[in-house]
């Protein structure tokens, strides 16, 4: 049993303890299907403003930050990590449409929503990243 | 267009980047995620490709892999498991944010 306190640097198991490449295809249907239908809910024609994304990546990061933490202390199996957290919050957020977001926006002419944009995700992220970290330790 | 080939591509998506997160991953011997960095690089790269030569209209299956391709998540709490004010995590943090922008405005100019 690890240690409780241990933490993990990166999220990838180390070489020779890989998650089965099973779940972490069903853990990506899930998260896909999940990010499409909150884009299609979220998705705010009239601005422009990537509201959808900025919402999937901040809550992914919410959640990711919890399950680990929580994996750490409840020791769940290699599938599950792949499942939930590569696959599932993994494929749920989206990096390259956050990056050509920001691009977009900042080609159009729009600074300041391409500064928000960008300061919202960050920010954003990283405290809720810290914050998920925080509940899964106690939850 | 039916979303269920669009669930399958990020799906797809999502075990590329394992499986060349853990190939760079593993290539480094490292602390450094170098792995998600470069899935996010490659990832945002292509998007910028996309975009730049048609818009979102067309490439829908390619738009959903590069979806599950890259990871924002994965980025924000590995940067944060480098440890608070440490030099790695601001590179990592930075390395990410500027070349992702960067590297997509690049692929956006090469096929626009």
């Amino acid at each position: 049993m690890p240690s409780p306190t241990r933490t993990v640097r990166s999220l990838l198991p180390l070489p020779g303890k890989l998650v089965p490449a099973a779940s972490v295809f069903g853990g990506g249907l899930l998260g896909s299907a999940a990010r499409e239908a909150a884009v299609a809910l979220l998705s705010t024609r009239d601005t422009g403003f990537p509201t959808a994304v900025l919402g999937v990546n901040l809550v992914g990061a919410l959640g990711l930050g919890w399950f680990l933490s929580r994996r750490e202390r409840a020791v769940a199996g290699r599938a599950s990590l792949g499942f939930w957290a590569i696959g599932g919050l993994g494929s749920f957020t989206t990096f390259s449409a956050f990056s050509v977001d920001t691009v977009r926006l900042w080609l159009s002419g729009r600074y300041m929503a391409a500064a928000g944009y960008v300061t919202a995700s960050v920010l954003g992220g990283l405290l809720l990243a810290w914050a998920g970290q925080r509940l899964g330790s106690r939850l | 267009m039916t979303p269920l080939l669009t669930v399958v591509a990020g799906a797809a998506g999502a075990l590329g980047r394992y499986l060349l997160s853990g190939v760079a991953q593993r290539a480094t011997r490292s602390d450094f995620p170098v792995g998600t960095l470069v899935v996010n690089l490659v990832g945002a790269f292509l998007l910028g490709a996309v975009a730049g030569a048609d818009g979102f209209n067309g490439a829908t299956v390619l738009i959903a892999f590069l979806g599950g391709f890259t990871t924002f998540s994965t980025w924000m709490v590995e940067t944060l498991r480098l440890g608070p004010r440490s030099v790695t995590a601001f590179m990592n943090l930075t390395l990410t944010l500027v070349g992702g922008i960067a590297i997509a405005a690049l692929g956006y100019t090469l096929t626009n």
